[in-house]
Parts: structure tokens; C-alpha cells; sequence
């Protein structure tokens, strides 16, 4: 790949030479033996190297023992994203890696920093490894379902014998006695609506399970315009079940009134 | 109705993830402000807001600059995420080719 020929004897002497970056920030640990930078392809353009500890190698660059911290929405947004494009740099790379949270700093005690954070792989060995072999082959995709409620609101409508009968009466009322029902009905409708939607979810849920390796149910987003969030999940998909799933999510789609949102393939954030 | 969003991942749908997922180390090996997640209070405050301005199509301009500066040498990204074609993930997903053909 590109820039892969500086060695870390070089990343070693320059470290030596500033001091004051004596923290090693982790973007992510993967499954490889080699002790390469990646150049500088790191958060405000830091090289990005490897430490390794026998076939796993940990993805990092020398900072200041400070997180990163910065009250400018720019500035912020450009390093989480920086982060991401190294932690997947490294995962076309290696294949399989484990990205680390943002700001994770490895600092010195009495030992560097480096050797803390070989330690550290010394110890997780196991763990690691584990970890890294479950998520071989797969990616994460976020799947968002929508509604629009106005549509789902008219289907549930037609089917409710009680909300139908409500609406025949309304037109037979006085002003006064027509506003109670109509808050009447309306009450009755959101609860239908609402069970709707935990019926909906479980469907949806049985559905779409059978075509993912693992899941993870996250909240549902604030409604925007017409579109209410119905389910939102982190899923980790095989590239076998891949198919599976976008053929699941298309019919979903073709749903009135349904509107399906798949994001990725990201590395497995959600799944390490 | 409406057809299905090809596979593409927003700057909304990384922002959850970098911040909130990932291994998480254990360890007084790590820098920490006293216990405080090392997320600051502030930039996690500042990401807010940028999700809210992404939301609305204010950042839109700076979203596809940013993106498009840093997305240059990653094709497959770069693939994923702004072109609308479908990325099968058979070619989207990471493979061993690189190790093959890597130069040292």
C-alpha cells in the first residue's frame, strides 16, 4: 500500500528528539506483524506507525499527554474523522481490526508509553485475538426503519372498528360534545398507534436478526419532517448475509409509508 | 413508497460510533481528566452541534469539502460514500490483496 517503507527506527529517533510527545495516541489494534508507518495520514496530519506484539500490532501517533479537546465543531468533527479514515485505512489493510474509542492516549508511568501499550497487548493477548476472530469477514451497518405517521395513522384507522365508529358519531354530535369525542379518538388512535409500532418493532426485528451475526438495538433518533424512527440498529453482518439483509431491508422499503435507512460498511465500532 | 438508500455511511452515523464505541482500556495507563471521560464536556458539546447544523444542511458546503479532501486517497470510501452506486461488500470489504502487493 502507499507510503509503507519508513521503519519504526526512524519513528524512534524523531520520538527521542521531542520529548514533550511522549503520549501514544491508539487509533485501533489489528491482526499483523509488521512494523510500518502508514505516513501521515493521522489526526491533524500526525504519522500513523504500528508497535507490535507478536502478530497483533497496535496503530498509533506521538502526542502531548493532553486529549484532544476543542469547543470548534470543525475542528472536532475533522479528528473524529480523522480517526475513522485510519482505523479503516487499517482494516483494508489487515482485514479485521479493533478500533480503540476516541482520545485514547496511552501516557507513561514508570514505564514510556510504548511499553505500557505493549504490555497492554501482552496482556489483553487473548482477549484480543478472540475478539478479532469474531469479527473476520464482517462489517457493522447501521439500519434505520421509518414511518410516516399520517399513512400509518390512516391504516390503523381503517382497521380499528372502535376508532371507525367514534368517527361516525362525531358528525352526529353538537360542537361542544364533537370536540370531547375528537379528543377522544385522537387519545385512542395514538394508542393504537403505539402498539402498532411495538408490533412493527418485533416483526421488524424477527425479520431482520435472521440475516445478521450480532445486533445492537440504539435509540431511535427524533422524528424529522414526515418520518418518525420505528428502529434503529448497530448490526454486524457477514458478507455471506449480507445479500440476506439488503434483500430483507428492499422489501421493507417497498413498505407504504416506510422508509429504510443502511449506513456502512463501517469497521466494527459497535461490536469490539 | 420509496426505494431503499444505497449503502453510504454520514458524518452523524461516525460520530456516534468514534465517540461512544470502541475498546475502551482499562487501565491507568490512559490519560483521564479525575474520572471524567476524556471526551470533554466541550468537544462532545461541540459535536452536537454539528450534528444539529449537518441536520438542517448548514454545514452541507464544509461537510462535502472536509469529506472530499480527506476521502481523496481511500477509493473505497470515497465509493461508499458519495457516489450513488451500490457498493456490493464483497469489493467493499477489506481483503488480503494489500498485503500481497504492499511494497517492502
Amino acid at each position: 500500500m502507499e507510503q509503507g517503507s519508513k521503519t519504526r527506527r526512524q519513528s524512534a529517533a524523531r520520538t527521542s528528539s521531542v520529548s514533550e510527545q511522549e503520549g501514544r495516541y491508539v487509533y485501533c489494534v489489528a491482526q499483523g506483524d509488521e512494523e510500518i508507518s502508514l505516513g501521515a495520514i493521522g489526526i491533524e496530519g500526525h504519522e500513523v506507525y504500528t508497535i507490535v506484539h507478536n502478530d497483533l500490532c497496535a496503530l498509533i501517533h506521538d502526542c502531548p499527554t493532553q486529549p484532544y479537546q476543542s469547543a470548534d465543531a470543525e475542528v472536532a468533527t475533522a479528528w473524529v474523522l480523522a480517526h475513522h479514515l485510519v482505523v479503516e485505512a487499517a482494516w483494508k489493510r489487515w482485514g479485521t481490526v479493533l478500533p480503540l474509542t476516541f482520545n485514547t492516549i496511552i501516557t507513561a508511568t514508570e514505564r514510556s508509553a510504548e511499553e505500557n501499550l505493549v504490555q497492554w497487548l501482552e496482556t489483553e493477548y487473548d482477549s484480543l485475538k478472540g475478539r478479532l476472530e469474531i469479527l473476520t469477514g464482517k462489517a457493522e451497518y447501521g439500519v434505520q426503519v421509518s414511518w410516516d405517521p399520517a399513512v400509518v395513522a390512516r391504516k390503523v384507522a381503517e382497521a380499528s372498528t372502535e376508532i371507525k365508529k367514534l368517527e361516525e358519531e362525531i358528525g352526529s354530535k353538537p360542537r361542544g360534545l364533537a370536540y370531547m369525542y375528537r379528543q377522544k379518538l385522537e387519545k385512542l388512535l395514538k394508542k393504537e398507534m403505539e402498539v402498532r409500532a411495538e408490533k412493527e418493532f418485533k416483526d421488524l426485528y424477527g425479520r431482520l436478526s435472521r440475516c445478521m451475526d450480532d445486533i445492537h438495538v440504539e435509540k431511535t433518533k427524533k422524528a424529522e419532517r414526515e418520518r418518525q424512527m420505528l428502529m434503529n440498529l448497530s448490526c454486524l453482518v457477514s458478507a455471506e448475509r449480507y445479500p440476506d439483509l439488503e434483500a430483507e431491508l428492499e422489501v421493507i422499503s417497498q413498505m407504504e409509508g416506510y422508509f429504510v435507512r443502511l449506513a456502512g460498511p463501517l469497521p466494527p465500532y459497535s461490536f469490539c | 413508497m420509496e426505494t431503499m438508500a444505497r449503502p453510504h455511511a454520514t458524518l452523524v452515523d461516525l460520530l456516534d460510533r468514534v465517540l461512544d464505541r470502541g475498546v475502551v482500556i482499562n487501565a491507568d495507563i490512559i490519560i483521564s481528566l479525575a474520572g471524567v471521560p476524556l471526551i470533554g464536556v466541550n468537544l462532545r458539546a461541540a459535536l452536537a452541534g454539528m450534528e444539529t447544523m449537518l441536520k438542517y444542511g448548514v454545514m452541507q458546503e464544509w461537510d462535502q469539502r472536509i469529506r472530499g479532501q480527506e476521502l481523496e486517497p481511500k477509493e473505497t470510501l470515497r465509493a461508499s460514500a458519495m457516489v450513488e452506486k451500490e457498493v456490493p461488500i464483497t469489493t467493499a470489504l477489506p481483503t488480503y490483496q494489500a498485503r500481497r502487493t504492499k511494497d517492502d
